[in-house]
């Protein structure tokens, strides 16, 4: 059970650092790069 | 609803004043509780954010963004080099530097020989990890916050709000405005909740030297309580006038008597000893501080563990606690100065200082610990406020030393708070520069009530913990503000080609 916890808070973790890298690639309105 | 976040800010931080001062014991239980909790699972997330920002702030002193102005490109600085410097300084000693500079070498060294290290390897290593604590990695958290406040808003003319950067870069719609929101949200509530911690160390602290200045035994909350009235009636007539000149010369004043105090020390203490002891902690620390950055202390005991948790974690997500209302203040001071100058100024400057500050009061703790028989080790082990007085007790003029870091502290607290009020105004009044004085009275009475709860746990660990708590999801906005600030410089230098 303490494995599942904490997998799940590093889940989300892992998906925060990737939404992060996602956006920072993700071309914005007005951006030309 | 007129103004929703400055609502549901006041919802949130004024929930935590009254659970506090209705059930103190069980907010300071949950709050370490959830901080253990987090702390176990999240310890190398924290150590990377925080290591990575500084590796992003030298970067991008030492990359061709560092060039560009915290402003318009004929902008200059408004203040002088020196007196940028000093102000910097002055912004992140705070009362904490006063409050810590014997006690927390002290405790690390406590710590290590209980152990089983030996006694002057033990000095060295506590120098080290307090400079840890209070070094470049700190610093990086304010200069990148900093950086990113004075960019948006000198560069490119936004609001002096957290959201400002994600609204700029993502555009206005639903998903950055949710955004944005949340992030002014989470700002406000860390900003508040570290304040209180501050207003609680401030109280300890004058308690001691008032109980050491009169020879006072067993005051206790009593007269706690009665320093806490004397803050608020302090600082609550400077929020309803504009005193920034006359906050900046006592917070100046602060400064002075701090840096008086740092030079009374090597002069009347023993003076080759706190040398000696200076020079070696500052090559252990500039030596092996990136590595540190990196140890989460995963393959030690659960006493290193636990020792890691309530202080190298506890102050890291403390100084990302202090860093949207520190970075506003050194964004202020910073216009017109380019990339690499703020950075490199508001990195390594303080630093620098903040290693020779503890070099000089833990090295005087350390001689009286390891070459006298005063019980300077049982006095750190019961009462970490009282040591700066004891260490002070100890050399000439005892009795101006001591009344002088009371008013010190006292002064750092009363301009730390209306300046955190300023700030709690702006943010929650959409940025505004001049925030209604009903809104800023609001925001005193906030904090003094947080730092009310916290004074009654009469525990710095409760303290540490409850500031934590408040810190902790700013982890995520400070991280998403970084990627604002690169896309945004990359877009710059992409137009201006």
């Amino acid at each position: 059970m303490s494995y599942l916890i904490d997998t799940i808070m590093n889940i989300e973790i892992f998906a925060f650092i990737g939404l992060l890298v996602w956006l920072y690639f993700k071309p914005v309105d007005g951006d030309d790069t | 609803m007129k103004n929703p976040l400055l609502i549901t800010a006041l919802l949130i931080t004024g929930a935590v004043a009254a659970w506090g001062i209705l059930d103190t014991a069980g907010l300071a239980r949950v709050a370490s509780e959830l901080v253990h909790a987090l702390f176990k699972s999240r310890a190398w997330f924290i150590m990377l954010t925080v290591t990575f920002m500084l590796i992003v702030s030298l970067w991008l002193a030492f990359s061709r963004y560092g060039s560009i102005k915290l402003g318009k490109d004929d902008d200059e600085p408004e203040f002088s080099t020196v007196s940028w410097l000093s102000m910097l300084f002055s912004a992140g000693m705070g009362v904490g530097l006063l409050y810590w500079g014997t006690a927390e070498p002290l405790a690390h060294y406590i710590v290590l020989t209980d152990g089983g290290a030996d006694a002057r390897e033990a000095a060295n290593q506590a120098l080290f990890v307090t400079n840890f604590h209070w070094g470049l990695h700190a610093w990086a958290i304010y200069a990148l916050t900093g950086l990113i406040i004075a960019y948006f808003g000198f560069r490119l003319d936004c609001p002096s709000l957290i959201s400002a950067p994600i609204t700029k870069v993502f555009g206005a719609g639903k998903f950055p405005a949710v955004a944005g929101w949340l992030a002014d949200l989470l700002a406000i509530v860390a900003v508040a909740i570290g304040l209180g911690g501050s207003i609680a160390m401030g109280v300890f602290q004058i308690k001691e030297g008032v109980d050491a200045w009169l020879g006072l035994e067993g005051t206790g909350l009593g007269l706690m309580l009665t320093i806490f009235a004397l803050l608020v009636t302090a600082y609550i007539l400077p929020l309803t006038v504009d005193l920034s000149r006359g906050m900046a010369l006592l917070s100046n004043a602060a400064m002075a008597i701090a840096g008086g105090l740092l030079i009374f020390i090597i002069i009347a203490g023993p003076t080759h000893y706190i040398m000696g002891g200076v020079t070696e902690a500052t090559g252990e620390y500039f030596w092996n501080a990136f590595v540190h950055g990196f140890r989460t202390f995963t393959f030690m005991d659960e006493a290193a563990e636990n020792w890691f948790h309530s202080w190298t974690l506890t102050y890291m997500v403390w100084w990302l606690a202090w860093a949207p209302f520190v970075g506003v203040f050194i964004a202020r001071i910073s216009k017109g100065r380019t990339i690499k100058e703020f950075i490199l100024g508001v990195v390594l400057g303080p630093t620098i200082f903040s290693v020779l500050w503890f070099g000089v009061f833990g090295s005087v703790g350390f001689y009286a610990a390891l070459n006298t028989d005063l019980p300077i080790l049982e006095l750190a082990r019961s009462n970490a406020s009282a040591i700066t007085f004891y260490v002070l007790n100890s050399l000439p003029l005892a009795s101006v030393t001591v009344l002088a870091v009371v008013a010190a502290a006292f002064l750092f607290v009363v301009t730390s708070v209306v300046s955190a009020a300023f700030v709690l105004g702006m943010f929650s009044s959409g940025g505004n520069l001049n925030p209604p004085v009903r809104i800023k009275l609001i925001w005193g009475g906030i904090l003094g009530a947080l730092g009310l709860v916290m004074i009654l746990s009469d525990s710095i660990d409760a303290v540490k913990s409850i500031i934590a708590l408040g810190a902790l999801p700013f982890v995520f906005v400070v991280l998403l503000l970084v990627v604002c600030l690169l896309k945004a410089l990359k877009s710059e230098s992409v137009n201006a080609k």
